[in-house]
């Protein structure tokens, strides 16, 4: 793998040096943008022995997600780790430093016929290492997978004052654990990917999108069943409803000359009037529809995920339609990936003393579903509970595997799962 | 605890038909599927048999109790040694764990036992349209649980992924002899990735005794093409013309001129003997799709000089052309005595230069190497043709073995693509690793396994989880901090 950027090379998008000024309410003493690896370990190694706690930021994004930090000394933005270190179209693969905002990569990679088939909620904006930290996906993980899928390598600087890589820059590697997709959703808690290898795919060579309204949502569910069990084979498949009107979506892809027929099949199976959407239309359609799904807090949103298995999901839209009305909450936003099984809502709640009432959404939440997120809300609200749910059985494993890594806490302190 | 009472105590929890012990019924477990020579072979002190996740508990407890090593076993496929209890104690052989115990159309999943066999999975949900994607060329014979350990592939890994793209949980006993589940139905579970640790982690962390796979939709379309060209780097060259016309086949394999005279007689797969090459290339989707990508590949084909392209979309045709690929290790034993089956990937743009050095490599040693590869994922499988009794010979085959690993290192390759490293590749593990590398490594064992008897002396470097271990970074540095939590 090559370490100087060449003529493929050389960092994408710029540094808007936007770093937050405070995370969850607290608010550190110190920012930091170091502009290799080795200064993020050794950035990591002195707070390391100076007891301070760090908390690695991308592009903000997603900055909402997680428990309320422990403690927050210091804020390591990845901004300057944006380099494209080595792209290979022939050999579909792409080493990018983790500061790289998604959108510039896919600008890079498109000029070669290619992308990184992924579309979390306001992704263009999202860096890559806050992609792989967070995990978040859209849509398109029903056919493509998510980042995880892609993920072939990747370089973490650690507390230790070490950057150690794992994997390589070829599609098939089974040399040792698999250590990037462990990092994957790993929150940071582990250590600062400061580099990504991926496996990247060529472009669709056409797309279209075929939108229809809903009269219920059994009518949207039913609907996307159809699709799902069709010869079509969609690149993403959602029920939503927004404004208070159910409506379905269903992304195609596939040879220009094919594109246009299978959106015909699909309007064909939804009933009702129908919307088709081609090429950047479509893929813009996509965009706007999720970005209500990031995890930002703005005023008194609350977002949540809710994630069963995609046979439950009709019975869970349901069982939410009904929650909704018992418990007054205004749920301006619901977004469901039917053949995924993850439904993600934006709310408010009506009323006085929010925060228990959020508590107690959750409580009836995770008795429709064993997984059920906060991904933001204001911070005080977040106070009484553990924003990712249930601890998981294994969470003495979790905790081990925390304790190897990052012995004093330096990384994220509370923010993750267990208040790891 | 002596082996009488050892073997006592484990038939209280099988039953006499559940334990082997006698010298006769251990022998079969000192190997794996590698070459003599190629790994080590160590016998066992006991081969258990459970049926149940409660019993594969049990025998873990009692293994941690007495401090005795486990190693847990499939079929018994691996090529690196995986399976082979290096350092004796129990192995745990899930063969009996063979129930599928639900599939869900629905939810396009399966879960099944460990012992349940790769093929027969496919078999029971096609009809239903359904696949088990990971395909590797044991498929016949290889369980799932053993695809989990090794992370497994195979050819049509090139377009669905290998087989940690197709697990979506797993019912684990961990060293210390507790039943948990990682992952699961439903996606988004809080905490780390722990499925992803397990799958390719080689028996080191826990044993797997549910799996809970995602079944793929068989395409609605399937178009085999079989593209003869004059000589290995015309073939090469004409796959990466596939890829970047921004086609991905769902398989792309290569097959040279030795492969093709060891499998052709054999089998009649209507491969042209006179060619200094073959590509498989398969595609799928909807039928529209396929029909003109078929067209497309074709001529692609044939401007990078393939002197005959054919295709098939019956499925006893596709078969035919796939059977001379499938059944190539078997056509071996036409031209020599034993191979050895190498693994390593390269980048696709370094497959010419790789084939080469493979050839230089095989006229140096005096060795007939066949190819017979993974072409699309740049995943090499050279087949060192010998004969073990001649002396010398398994000598110079590792002798290549180690040519070969060093110079797909050199290009930016890696040292296993599917076979896992086992004891096979353990000593060359440095070659792409660095101590701080295998550290973060290291710790991932500690956190499952901090006694380190599960699959002892696998993956890291000899006598590395001996003791190094313990000398951690993490726990250097909590020293360095005055912090004594371990």
């Amino acid at each position: 793998m090559r370490s100087e950027p060449d003529d493929r090379g050389g960092a994408v998008g710029g540094i808007d040096g936007e770093l937050p000024a405070s995370i969850d309410g607290l608010t550190p003493s110190t920012f930091v943008a170091p502009a290799t690896a080795q200064e993020v370990a050794e950035v990591l190694a002195d707070a390391a022995e100076r007891g301070l706690a760090v908390a690695p930021v991308g592009a903000g994004t997603a900055l909402a997600l997680g428990n309320p930090p422990d403690r927050l000394d210091l804020v390591l933005s990845t901004a300057r780790l944006r380099e494209v270190i080595d792209y290979e179209p022939t050999d579909l693969v792409l080493s990018v430093g983790a500061g790289a905002r998604l959108g510039d990569v896919q600008t890079v990679l498109a000029e070669h016929g290619q992308e990184l088939p992924i579309d979390p909620p306001r992704g263009d904006e999202a860096t890559i290492g806050g992609l792989i930290a967070t995990g978040l996906a859209g849509p398109r993980r029903l056919a493509a997978g998510t980042l995880r899928d892609l993920l072939i390598g990747v370089a973490v600087a650690h507390p230790s004052g070490t950057v150690t890589k794992a994997g390589g820059m070829v599609v098939k590697n089974v040399t040792g654990f698999d250590l990037p997709r462990i990092y994957h959703g790993s929150l940071g808690t582990l250590g600062i990917v400061v580099s990504a290898n991926f496996k990247v795919l060529p472009l669709p060579r056409a797309e279209a999108t075929v939108t229809a309204a809903a009269p219920s949502w059994e009518a949207a569910v039913a609907a996307a069943e159809r699709l799902r069990s069709s010869r079509l084979d969609p690149a993403a498949l959602d029920v939503m409803r927004r404004d208070g009107a159910w409506s379905i979506g269903v992304r195609l892809m596939g040879r220009e000359a094919t594109v246009g027929g299978l959106a015909d099949e699909a309007r064909a199976l939804l009933v009702g009037e129908t919307a088709v959407a081609t090429g950047a239309e479509s893929a813009a359609w996509w965009r706007g529809y999720t970005a209500d799904q990031a995890a930002i807090a703005q005023g008194d949103d609350v977002v949540v995920r809710i994630s069963v298995r995609p046979r439950a999901v009709g019975g869970l839209i349901g069982s939410l339609v009904r929650l909704e009305e018992e418990q007054e909450v205004q749920v301006g936003y619901l977004g469901a990936s039917v053949g995924v099984g993850s439904v993600v809502l934006r709310l408010r709640l009506a009323g006085d003393n929010p925060a228990s009432r959020l508590a107690a959404l959750r409580e009836a939440l995770l008795t429709l579903a064993d997984q059920v997120v906060v991904l933001a809300a204001p911070s005080a609200w977040k106070r009484g509970f553990d924003v990712w749910g249930r601890p998981p059985e294994t969470i003495d494993v979790m905790r081990s595997l925390k304790h190897q890594f990052d012995p004093v806490r330096v990384l994220n302190p509370g923010r993750f799962a267990g208040r790891i | 605890m002596n082996r009488t009472s050892l073997v006592e105590r484990l038939e209280g929890i099988l039953g006499p038909g559940g334990v082997f012990h006698r010298p006769s019924d251990l022998l079969v477990y000192e190997y794996d599927g590698s070459v003599d020579g190629a790994v080590d072979t160590a016998l066992p002190a006991a081969v258990t048999l459970p049926t149940t996740t409660e019993q594969v508990a049990a025998i873990v407890r009692l293994a941690h109790e007495a401090g005795l090593p486990v190693t847990a076993r499939g079929a018994g496929t691996g090529l690196s040694g995986g399976a082979v209890a290096q350092q004796g104690g129990i192995i745990v052989s899930l063969t009996r764990m063979d129930r599928i115990v639900e599939i869900d159309r629905a939810d396009r999943t399966a879960l099944v036992e460990p012992g349940v066999i790769n093929l027969e999975l496919s078999e029971t949900t096609l009809p239903q349209g359904y696949f088990f994607a990971p395909d590797p060329s044991s498929q016949r014979a290889c369980t799932i649980g053993g695809n989990v350990a090794e992370n497994s592939g195979g050819p049509h890994c090139l377009k669905y992924g290998v087989t940690t793209n197709h697990v979506l949980g797993l019912e684990v006993v961990l060293p210390d002899g507790r039943i948990v589940w990682t992952g699961g139905h439903a996606d988004g579970g809080p905490g780390y990735d722990l499925t992803a640790a397990m799958v390719g982690s080689e028996g080191m962390l826990g044993i797997v005794t549910k799996a809970l796979v995602r079944l793929t939709p068989a395409p609605e379309a399937t178009l085999v093409l079989l593209a003869a060209f004059g000589d290995v780097d015309a073939a090469s060259h004409a796959t990466s013309r596939v890829i970047g016309a921004g086609i991905v086949p769902a398989a792309l394999e290569l097959m040279d001129a030795l492969t093709i005279q060891a499998v052709e007689p054999a089998y009649h797969a209507g491969y042209p003997l006179d060619a200094g090459a073959v590509l498989l290339i398969e595609i799928d989707g909807v039928v529209e799709d396929v029909r003109a990508l078929g067209e497309e590949i074709a001529a692609i084909c044939r401007e990078a000089g393939a002197t005959e392209v054919r295709s098939a979309t019956a499925q006893a045709e596709r078969d035919l052309l796939w059977k001379g690929r499938k059944m190539a290790l078997a056509a071996m034993g036409r031209l020599a005595p034993n191979y050895y089956l190498h693994d390593t990937v390269v980048p696709r743009s370094k497959l010419p230069a790789t084939l080469h050095r493979v050839d230089e490599i095989s006229r140096h040693f005096d060795l007939p190497i066949a190819n017979v590869f993974h072409a699309g994922d740049g995943n090499l499988h050279p087949l060192m043709l010998f004969d073990r009794r001649r002396a010398g010979d398994v000598e110079r085959v590792l002798e290549a073995s180690k040519e070969i690993l060093h110079y797909c290192v050199e290009v930016g390759g890696a040292l296993s693509g599917e076979h896992g490293i086992g004891t096979e590749k353990r000593d060359y593990v440095t070659l792409v690793y660095s101590a701080d590398d295998l550290a973060a490594m290291a710790g991932i064992k500690n956190s499952f396994d901090p006694a380190g008897c599960f699959n002892p002396e696998k993956l890291f470097p000899k006598g590395y989880m001996c003791g190094e271990v313990r000398a951690l970074r993490a726990q250097a540095m909590a020293q360095k901090l005055g912090i004594y939590a371990f």
